[in-house]
């Protein structure tokens, strides 16, 4: 008994607890958000004052709704419960049953490679906020070189993901060498260079070499098949978690050796964790800013190449624009993951399922996909602010756990 | 302990170049840029004119200027040997003070041969002449925008806290703006409704960075982040069905009784919208609030050293929740002010200015003033970026939409160099 309760007081007390406490709470504003915009819910509610049976009719209302909405989520984004039951039945039509599984798992690659990158800038010390510019540069690239190049696939393929990294490292790169040269703030940098990313896609998909020829709309031309990551399951499976996959996890190893075993990255936690101590015990700033820079630049650019070459093979003006943007996310998911980058995996799967579930629930009841990012948000909104969500669930306080982020402004 | 300190000295920064030499640098930079480009990328014969009455005149123009005609290549020679000739001075003289006004000026001619060279005749363009009094004017609206959002980060950073929310509360506030306008047609009420969104964000904000301590630059991007979601899922659950509620129109403009008829002055300064005579008397009040009152004094102690602050008796984390509040307030008029211009939400309606009115906030060095003259040079980069294209410039329009980020960039890591924000700016305050 007494085992019991000191297993269950470590289990309230882990950060993973705290994740799910903090998901919940998302849940919850999202809950609201629909509430408050639903009109058949607000009409409901306004009966209240009319009819006695209201509060009742009222709270059924605004279950219905919320209810559908989340279970269009779920049932999007894991797995259906109906068409399962029904190939358990009839064996067939495992397709369908797997495909919220396999889009999640497609939506999680490029999604945790970005985040790993942002995550490697957090735990530095460093705020890359250009993600999402950074992987916008390389999908370009990575498609320039993609479907232009009459090469076998074992030299297309990697040569298509390199010209990604080159597009996301020489993008990373600025900001980090002006923060380390001039002192301008990477915030702000980075930033600039999304919107400034955001209208080069543009730019390139309406000029010669990249776009679609015979065609005036935004639409770039389509990789060439030896330039695709393919599908894990064959082309003819219908699902479309590719080998890209795999380059996610073996970043996932990858980025994990770094941080933990390797000197630079010891380096690079060092700077994150007391700036001052890391200069006094002969840490170069200036090179820790820019090689994280170039690595968090490189891992967006590989990202965006791999979102191209394993699931849509072509680009246009809404590539990673508004809720596609995985750079934007990639925030959140770093956030979530406690910049470690396991936990960053996790992390990538939770807010990839949100955002396949947003779109199922898009489709089905007609809620915008921005809700799910609304969650995104609100959950690292929690997340951010551990004390919150211990108060809220009369957690004890703890030091360990929370984010660890130095708080700096504008004076480094 | 020798290893140490040879360390130590290893890694000190090298001598570098100055910030008035590379202020001088690239002002030489772009005067040979002025003087190929525009100077002689025009055919020799080609003439420019500009004109100066005013666009949108009530009927009655009280005052008309001729035209005058420049001939293109020499005139933006000249613009370019001007701006050359001031890098060289700075370069030379290494002059203390005003290094910014002289940058300044060279911004100006390089604006001013931009348009000469876009109104050339026989150039590609139909439109062979400018009308300054109307690129003024047209500068001047996205520059009050921007030095709303400014000034709520003079607000905030001076007393300690770092707000990134400021595109956030600027799309909130255009967001109820927008509303209010359409339904009650009243901008006063709109106005009122941006006071009251822009507080509530500012104080969500103040909540997690003071009462939580989480790190300020997070919490407010993914606030910034969260707000623009809000919006776009807004437009598309309420607006789209409802397009009633998005239509509103931007605010009019209040001519000052014979000082609107002043020729250029009259309708640059004194024939503007309520927001723009409401930004001109916050600059001052802040700028007096914050260096002549004991408000001001106390604000600034808490943003330079809340310990020291708190042991003469400030309430340090009530200052900054004050602070951070009214903050908000500005921000979220400021994006009233945005809708006021653009006459209709969307949800990309910030396109990012509120980050380039961070930009402007560093580059003003936190002073109201400062912030001022950011926000005119960013307020005219935005404007050229969406106008030039009505001269036809060979230069595709994403391109010339990139102008003020590109601008800010430059900005940020070329003019300023290493600015000193306030001392604990960013810093959470922990009582002990």
């Amino acid at each position: 008994m007494r085992r019991l309760l000191r297993w269950w007081r470590g289990l309230y007390e882990s950060p993973v607890l705290l994740t799910a406490f903090a998901v919940v709470l998302g849940l919850v504003v999202g809950m609201f958000v629909i509430i408050f915009t639903t009109t058949p819910v607000l009409d409901a509610w306004r009966s209240v004052l009319n009819s006695w049976g209201g509060p009742g009719h009222a709270l059924k209302t605004t279950l219905d709704h919320v209810g559908a909405a989340y279970r269009a989520m779920f049932n999007g984004a894991i797995i259906d419960p109906s068409t399962l039951w029904h190939s358990l039945n009839t064996g067939q039509g495992w397709t369908q049953t797997l495909t919220p599984l396999s889009e999640t798992l497609t939506y999680a690659t490029p999604l945790t490679i970005a985040s790993i990158g942002v995550g490697i800038t957090f735990q530095t010390g460093l705020f890359n906020i250009g993600a999402n510019g950074q992987a916008i540069i390389g999908g370009i690239i990575g498609v320039a070189i993609g479907s232009s190049l009459h090469l076998p696939t074992i030299i297309l393929m990697p040569l298509t993901l390199l010209a990604g990294i080159a597009g996301g490292i020489i993008t990373g790169a600025i900001p980090g060498l002006l923060k380390a040269f001039t002192g301008a703030h990477e915030v702000i940098v980075t930033l600039m260079f999304n919107y400034v990313a955001n209208l080069s896609l543009i730019f390139a998909l309406l000029s010669t070499p990249l776009q679609q020829p015979g065609q005036g709309n935004d639409i770039s031309r389509t990789l060439r098949p030896g330039a695709l990551l393919s599908p894990l399951f064959g082309t003819t499976s219908g699902l479309r978690v590719n080998w890209g996959l795999f380059i996610a996890a073996a970043i996932v190893v990858l980025a994990w050796w770094f941080l933990e075993r390797s000197s630079l990255g010891f380096e690079f936690r060092v700077s994150g964790a007391n700036p001052h101590a890391a200069r006094v015990s002969g840490i170069n700033p200036r090179k820790v800013t820019i090689y994280a820079f170039l690595i968090s630049g490189g891992l967006a650019g590989l990202a965006g190449i791999t979102q191209v070459a394993g699931t849509t093979h072509y680009i246009d003006g809404g590539f990673l624009v508004g809720s596609a943007g995985i750079g934007f996310t990639a925030i959140t998911v770093s956030l979530l993951g406690r910049n470690r980058p396991i936990g960053i995996m996790w992390g990538a799967l939770l807010f990839a399922a949100l955002g396949v579930g947003g779109r199922a629930m898009q489709a089905t009841t007609g809620i915008p996909l921005d809700l799910a990012t609304i969650i995104q948000y609100a959950i690292v909104l929690f997340i951010a602010t551990p004390v919150l969500v211990e108060e809220i669930f009369r957690m004890r306080a703890r030091s360990a756990g929370g984010l660890q982020l130095a708080s700096q402004g504008w004076n480094t | 302990m020798t290893t140490t300190l040879a360390n130590i000295s290893e890694t000190a920064p090298r001598r570098r170049l100055q910030r008035d030499q590379v202020i001088g640098l690239l002002m030489v930079a772009l005067g040979l840029f002025t003087a190929w480009a525009f100077g002689l990328g025009a055919a020799g014969r080609s003439q420019s004119q500009f004109t100066f009455d005013p666009v949108n005149a009530s009927g009655t123009v009280p005052w008309h200027l001729g035209a005058l005609t420049l001939p293109t290549r020499v005139s933006c020679l000249l613009a370019g040997a001007l701006i050359i000739a001031g890098g060289v001075e700075i370069l030379w003289r290494r002059p203390r003070r005003a290094l910014l006004a002289r940058f300044g000026g060279g911004a100006v001619l390089f604006f001013l041969a931009i348009l000469t060279w876009a109104s050339r005749t026989h150039g590609p363009s139909q439109v062979s002449f400018v009308n300054l009094t109307s690129v003024l004017v047209g500068g001047i609206a996205p520059a009050v925008v921007l030095t709303y959002g400014s000034l709520s980060g003079v607000l905030c950073e001076r007393a300690g806290v770092v707000n990134i929310a400021i595109e956030g509360q600027f799309l909130a506030g255009a967001f109820l703006g927008s509303l209010i306008d359409s339904v009650t047609h009243n901008f006063f009420f709109a106005t009122l409704g941006g006071v009251v969104v822009g507080a509530g964000l500012g104080a969500i904000l103040a909540f997690f960075a003071l009462r939580y301590q989480s790190d300020q630059i997070i919490a407010g991007v993914v606030l910034a982040s969260l707000v623009i979601s809000l919006g776009s899922y807004l437009n598309l659950q309420v607006l789209t069905p409802y397009p009633q509620y998005n239509a509103g129109s931007p605010a009019p403009n209040l001519m000052i009784p014979l000082l609107g008829k002043i020729p250029i002055l009259g309708p640059v300064l004194f024939d503007e919208n309520g927001f723009f005579y409401l930004v001109v008397a916050l600059v001052l009040l802040i700028s007096f609030g914050l260096f002549r009152t004991r408000w001001g004094l106390r604000v600034r102690a808490v943003g330079e050293h809340p310990k020291a602050a708190a042991s003469v008796g400030i309430d340090v984390i009530r200052t900054r929740y004050v602070n951070v509040i009214l903050g908000g307030v500005v921000a979220g008029v400021g994006g009233v002010a945005l809708f006021a211009w653009q006459g209709q939400f969307q949800p990309g309606i910030t396109s990012g200015y509120g980050y380039i009115a961070l930009a402007g906030l560093i580059f003003g060095r936190w002073r109201p003033s400062g912030v001022v003259v950011a926000a005119l040079l960013f307020g005219m980069s935005v404007y050229l970026a969406n106008n030039l294209q009505t001269y036809q410039v060979p230069v595709s329009t994403s391109i010339l939409l990139m102008f003020p980020y590109v601008v800010t960039i430059f900005v940020v890591s070329g003019l300023i160099g290493r600015v000193r924000a306030p001392a604990a700016d960013g810093i959470p305050y922990k009582r002990d």
